[in-house]
């Protein structure tokens, strides 16, 4: 059996090739555009440089024809992967289960409605893809002897893109996933300058600030990096405290992990409440400085 | 002027999902509904459209024979789409990317001079984020995904996207397909007008001609074991409330 990872950071290479090798005994890498493939951790490995003006998601063209001996096509979940791995999938007959939390013997678990279920599926024949975060196969460690990675030279495809222009994206620098105590901020609040009400409870308990999706993607109050959820981070924090946050599953599953849970929310009807261990029905414009001052 | 389709997938709301004591996903009492971040696609088309002028859009939905409802209809037409083509036919169930875009394939052959595709981000249901590259090469035409805003000028199309570490601007020649984040548009809200109005818009809805075969196998489908959690819940206007919930933070720090 051999398997074929595909990734675009080397962070995520290493990871997807230790978890190909409980899936096949025969690995190869690919990473695509500007970092290398890491050493021993495949038998084969690859690298695709992205020619100027050449978009990443047209690597898939360089890489088909390495897939002819494949039997299984694990990939990262970004989005130039999640291009190149589909248009790979689609020259096979194939489609990619996408986003998976575990692998077993083929059947892969990924969440359903945002996590309100768990489905488990598998590829009926032929190769079987899958994109899988870094954590998805445990504690596995890759193996393999290969030195540097062989550079595949660029095969243009038909329809291709045209890379006009790329800017790095300035990051916050905020990682929420080393904070031991996470306050989350949600529609609730209903102007940009009361996320400071926010803002003052963590620094008075040391917590960081996340928020829920369409505060980062629609109002754009906060970076996109801090939102939590199934498309977004998915947090196991000490405690974790939503506050304006009406506690859909696309958003807890992203926090449902969490030792504690405090929830703050104006309608004593709000989902949260079933999903908290401490909760208080009120306006966080009154209730959050109440509760920083107390603490 | 253009020919815009913005491909739709209806599926049941989520919140109507019942969980049963083994754990099963109970929709048989779910409203039929338009898959959340393809009500900001059907936005993004109808702006560009209007921003080029003289141009169409053409809602296309597949699925099952559940998603023939009326209110359905009216509503995707509501928002912006000047007719809507469904195939509501229960061999597309339940498809996987690469069915739903053989079966969206052969109904955009049949539309014709189709210049453009727009999808969602991802659907709320799988939330693959592969029905737009799967069937731009179906098309054999170029995708791109991420896109956070998108112009259409001659037979180029200009999409800067948002990828996770860098933000790129990218030219495709049309036809193309792209797939649009929730951050490109933020959906209307129709108003009573305009959904009388969609009544009255042309609804072309029909089985498909071939029955499109799925690659993928569901083995099972449960509700994640929920964490017990002790739903200690008070008014913060009562006395002492906001003290026990800060006395409690400050045994959980
Ligand atoms: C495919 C898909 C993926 C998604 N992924 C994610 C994800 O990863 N992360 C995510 O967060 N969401 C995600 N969502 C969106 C998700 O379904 C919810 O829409 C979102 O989480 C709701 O955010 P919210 O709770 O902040 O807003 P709302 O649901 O609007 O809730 C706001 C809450 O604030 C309360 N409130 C209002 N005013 C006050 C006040 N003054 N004081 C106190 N409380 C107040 C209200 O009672 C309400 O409960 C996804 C959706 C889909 C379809």
């Amino acid at each position: 059996m051999k398997a074929f990872v595909i990734a675009e950071h080397a962070e995520a290479a290493s990871a997807l090739a230790a978890g190909a090798r409980t899936l096949a005994d025969e690995v190869a890498v690919a990473v695509v555009g500007s970092e290398q493939v890491p050493a021993n951790i495949a038998d084969a490995a690859y690298h695709v440089a992205v020619p100027e003006g050449a978009a990443a998601d047209d690597a898939a063209a360089t890489l088909e024809a390495l897939l002819d001996d494949v039997q299984v096509v694990i990939a990262e979940p970004v989005r130039h992967v999640k291009s190149i791995v589909g248009k790979l999938a689609a020259a096979k007959g194939a489609s990619v289960i996408t986003d998976c939390l575990s692998i077993e013997d083929g059947v892969a678990t990924s969440m359903y409605f945002g996590g309100v279920g768990q489905i488990r599926r598998k590829a009926k024949s032929g190769i079987a893809f899958y994109t899988a975060g870094a954590g998805s196969f445990g504690d596995a460690q890759p193996s393999g002897s290969n030195a540097g990675a062989e550079e595949l030279s660029w095969v243009a495809p038909a329809a291709a893109l045209k890379l006009v222009s790329s800017e790095p994206i300035q990051k916050s620098g905020v990682d929420l996933n080393k904070s031991d105590v996470v306050v989350a901020a949600g529609r609730g609040f209903s102007e940009e300058a009361d996320l400071d009400l926010a803002r003052a409870l963590c620094d008075k308990i040391g917590a960081g600030l996340g928020c829920s999706r369409p505060l980062a993607e629609g109002a754009g109050w906060m970076p996109s990096e801090t939102y939590i959820g199934v498309s977004g981070l998915m947090l196991s924090p000490k405690v974790y405290i939503a506050a304006g946050i009406s506690g859909q599953m696309q958003h807890m599953v992203g926090a449902n992990r969490s030792g504690t849970v405090f929830a703050i929310n104006k309608d004593q009807n709000a989902p949260i409440f079933k999903q908290c261990d401490y909760g208080l029905v009120g306006d966080l414009k009154d209730v959050l400085p109440k509760i920083t001052e107390a603490l | 002027m253009m020919n815009i389709v913005v491909a739709i997938k209806v599926v049941p709301d989520d919140q109507d999902i019942q969980i049963s004591a083994a754990g099963e996903l109970d929709m048989s009492k779910a409203h039929q509904t338009i898959s959340a971040y393809d009500l900001n696609a059907i936005e993004a088309a109808a702006q560009l459209a209007q921003a080029v002028g003289d141009s169409k859009v053409i809602a296309l939905a597949v699925g099952g024979s559940a998603i023939d409802e009326s209110k359905l209809k009216k509503n995707i037409l509501a928002r912006g789409a000047e007719e809507l083509v469904m195939i509501a036919d229960d061999a597309c169930a339940d498809l996987d990317a690469h069915a739903t875009a053989t079966v969206l394939a052969a109904e955009l052959a049949k539309i014709g001079d189709v210049d453009l595709v727009v999808c969602g981000d991802g659907s709320a249901d799988n939330y693959a984020q592969q029905v737009d590259v799967q069937l731009a090469c179906k098309m054999g035409v170029a995708s791109v995904n991420g896109v956070v805003e998108m112009s259409a000028a001659g037979s180029t199309l200009t999409a800067k996207r948002k990828l996770e570490d860098v933000i790129e601007t990218v030219e495709a020649q049309l036809p193309c397909v792209v797939a649009v984040t929730p951050d490109i548009a933020l959906p209307r809200i129709p108003g009573m007008r305009d959904i009388l109005a969609a009544g009255k818009k042309p609804m072309n809805v029909g089985a498909a001609d071939a029955a499109a075969e799925t690659c993928l196998e569901t083995i099972e489908i449960k509700a994640p074991e929920a964490t017990e959690r002790k739903q200690e819940v008070s008014n913060a206007s009562d006395d002492g409330a906001i003290d026990a919930f800060v006395a409690a933070l400050k045994a959980a720090l």
